[in-house]
């Protein structure tokens, strides 16, 4: 075993979050040495989340974009298609990745170390390297952003084969017949709709009446519209009695009012749990909270003001934007520099077929501070880079205050939602108003034209207030 | 060189040359993807497959009939009840995985047949067998699709038995004396380029595929690298299962493709206390 290693800032788990607190410990001058316990950096969102599940995506779009385009042909996908041969760009999307990511790295002298961490004390860790090989850190302040797997309860077994969850997914060789996904969550949403456009006779179930419980219903709406529209149904308001593979055919579930869902393969996709079990917290005096996770302040400190927890591990949602944002700010804290109000105004992007988009407040949050907020609405029908696209079916909300100036949210379903929204997030940032989208020119045809619509329509409800207060 | 040596290395490069003029040649043979392997995997992607399909099919060979109740009753699938048909058979395994076992008990009686070396291919196809048993086991710890690694376990190797049989009949044709290490030394070097001519004529999923052609050197691999290394480990612990004083455990545990496949000491031990498990599906597949 090694003597000790001393660092300024010692960084577990080289995902989102780990990646930016180690970036920001460098440009701060500190030595930083960052621990994966994996072979690539990255963590889930490289090898098993984010990107794996939008290659995918992508080619199911860019299947439905062929089969729209040629109605002149019988255009269908084949039905024993290796789920491979859509997945064909994912290689080589994950190996440039890495790449880009390991010279960044390398570029801002972070030390990355290959190893599973575990504290000894609250100033020590220890590190297993893959061949047992042991070797100690220490540091003045941790970061412990080791991220989450899916969870998957006791009673649904989960078996990798015909019960699978969002990490075994996408190593099946064929595309299944038909698949039964558990939780409306953002996993089980994305997967529902790609799954549903690449053909797959999907049944999407969750306890909730909706889905996406914490975006808002005129968006969801449209997405279980343009879901079921595309074959799938959702089952909401439903408890889940049992799940078995029969041993035949089928995965069985038994929902909680009776009915039998049939299908070849299950997806679970009932959240996330962090990954702790490695790091021996109690030896640092931490412990885990009721949702198995590390509880931090706005800082993302935890109970051990020296030891920072960022990332999925401290909770939804599980976002890599989010967790990047949490490790920057755990390291800036932590070096007592500004930390500025990044974390107030963080989208939310969710990568359903069509995808969703929010930041600030929507109608319902809106509702809950000011009398009588006013709603813009601009329907993709009426944006002509829609109609071009062929994606026609699109909302952008403006949310704006009482008098239809202050800008307070956007909320965007349709082609382009996740990054229209980042125009809204600048206008919130820089506090404009909602005149601003009338008075500034935007390229035509494009997606952005939609502000100018909802903002077009937020002055017409205040003319008409204006109006109906002056009669 | 002792004169026994003399002959033996003769004798090698004299088979050496001859199967690699074959080779080049295109000469080959290889097997055909045995007819009912090939029906029940169409059946498997057929959306109206039912039991009574599955059952008619496996009735047509009445061997592999036989030996697919021999397996459904043996005790690594622990029937509830003793299984008299092969309606019964479906009834209780599943389609999936009776379809499995029809699969594998066909591969079997096709490919792997080289008459005068029964012990020989014995041993491969047990291999074959612990492979994709551990192929499952080590999917599951990195939490990916089992089905792929059974598959790619099971036919890693798939070359082996044409190599043997076409050196065995070099051998004779050549009047060249063949033992077993010779045997041996040939089989590892060319059933990886054997095994991909099959994976293509069968055309076997891509993983499959790849897995074949790369398992042992996995850093060749273009694509499904990660396929190759969980294949790598599985017929690493194969042959440990197996042949424990060809691969024993200090030995196994060195092999880089556990540290390349991120498995740490306490993963390898893991996988080890599952070898009985393992030993039970291959002797109930042991045909």
């Amino acid at each position: 075993m090694s003597a000790s290693t001393a660092f300024d800032i010692v960084i577990i788990g080289a995902g989102p979050a780990g990646q930016k607190a180690a970036i920001q410990g460098a440009k701060s001058g500190k030595r930083v040495a960052l621990l994966e316990r994996e072979r690539g950096i990255g963590g889930s969102c490289v090898y098993r989340g984010t990107i794996p599940s939008k290659t995918l995506r992508e080619s199911a779009l860019h299947l439905d974009r062929l089969r729209r385009a040629s109605a002149a042909f019988e255009f269908s996908l084949k039905p024993d298609a290796e789920i491979s041969s859509l997945l064909s760009r994912l290689e080589e999307v994950v190996q440039t990745h890495d790449t880009y990511m390991s010279k960044q790295l390398r570029r801002n002298g972070i030390s990355l170390f290959h190893g599973r961490a575990r504290f000894l004390n609250d100033r020590t860790i220890e590190m297993q390297t893959v061949d047992g090989a042991r070797q100690h850190f220490t540091a003045d302040h941790f970061v412990v952003a080791t991220g989450s797997r899916p969870r998957n309860p006791q009673e649904i077994p989960v078996d990798h084969e015909h019960i699978l969850d969002s990490d075994s997914l996408l190593s099946m060789i064929y595309l299944p017949r038909s698949l039964a996904i558990i939780g409306g969550g953002v996993i089980g949403c994305e997967y529902a709709s790609i799954f549903a456009l690449l053909g797959v006779e999907v049944t999407l179930i969750d306890r909730a009446k909706a889905p996406l419980q914490f975006m808002d219903p005129e968006l969801v709406a449209q997405f279980v519209a343009s879901f079921e529209q595309q074959g799938g149904r959702y089952l909401g308001g439903q408890s889940i009695q049992s799940v078995q593979w029969d041993g035949a055919t089928h995965v069985v579930t038994l929902l909680g009012d009776g009915r039998i869902i049939k299908s070849e393969k299950m997806l679970v996709a009932l959240g996330r749990q962090a990954n702790v079990e490695d790091l021996n917290l109690g030896a640092a005096g931490l412990e885990v909270n009721e949702k198995g996770g590390l509880s931090v302040n706005q800082f993302c400190q935890t109970v051990v003001p020296h030891i920072y927890a960022v990332g999925d591990m401290v909770g939804a949602p599980a976002l890599a934007s989010k967790a990047m944002e949490q490790g920057r700010r755990a390291v800036r804290h932590a070096l007592n520099l500004p930390i500025g109000d990044a974390a107030s105004t963080i989208p939310i992007g969710v990568y359903t077929i069509p995808e969703m988009a929010s930041i600030g407040l929507d109608e319902k949050m809106a509702g809950e501070r000011y009398r009588n907020p006013l709603v813009g609405r601009a329907k993709f029908e009426e944006v002509a880079r829609a109609q071009i696209s062929g994606a026609g079916h699109g909302l952008l909300k403006m949310i704006a205050d009482p008098n239809g100036e202050r800008l307070l949210g956007i909320q965007v379903v349709g082609d382009s939602a996740t990054e229209l929204v980042h125009i809204g997030q600048m206008a919130l940032q820089q506090g404009a108003l909602v005149e601003s989208f009338i008075d500034n020119v935007f390229n035509f045809p494009t997606y952005a034209e939609a502000y100018r619509v909802a903002a077009l329509d937020i002055l017409g409800q205040v003319a008409k207030r204006q109006t109906a207060a002056a009669a | 060189m002792a004169p026994d040596t003399q002959i033996s290395t003769a004798a090698i490069e004299k088979l050496e040359q001859a199967l690699v003029k074959k080779l080049d040649a295109g000469e080959v043979e290889l097997p055909l993807l045995p007819q009912v392997a090939s029906q029940v995997m169409a059946l498997a992607a057929d959306a109206t497959a039912d039991a009574a399909k599955l059952s008619s099919l496996i009735h047509q060979d009445q061997a592999l009939a036989a030996h697919v109740l021999r397996i459904a009753n043996s005790p690594a699938y622990m029937p509830r009840s003793p299984v008299v048909s092969l309606q019964h058979a479906v009834a209780m395994l599943g389609i999936n995985l009776l379809s499995e076992i029809a699969f594998t008990a066909s591969l079997k009686n096709g490919a792997f047949q080289v008459p005068g070396h029964e012990d020989h291919v014995k041993l491969l196809w047990r291999h074959s067998l612990a492979s994709g048993a551990f192929g499952k086991e080590v999917a599951r710890m990195r939490r990916v699709n089992v089905e792929t690694a059974y598959l790619c376990g099971l036919l890693h190797g798939i070359g082996k038995p044409v190599v043997l049989r076409t050196v065995a009949n070099l051998a004779k044709d050549l009047k060249v004396p063949a033992d077993r290490a010779m045997m041996q030394q040939l089989l590892d070097g060319y059933h990886t380029r054997v095994g991909t001519l099959i994976a293509d004529k069968w055309g076997l999923p891509k993983q499959v595929a790849e897995a074949i052609a790369c398992y042992q050197e996995y850093d060749h691999a273009t694509s499904f690298r990660q396929d190759c290394l969980l294949t790598c480990v599985a017929d690493r612990l194969a042959t440990h299962l197996l042949e424990p004083e060809a691969l024993p455990e200090e030995e196994l545990r060195e092999h880089p493709v556990f540290a390349d496949l991120n498995l740490y000491p306490n993963d390898i031990d893991q996988l080890l206390a599952g070898k009985e498990k393992a030993l039970a599906l291959v002797n109930a597949m042991n045909l």
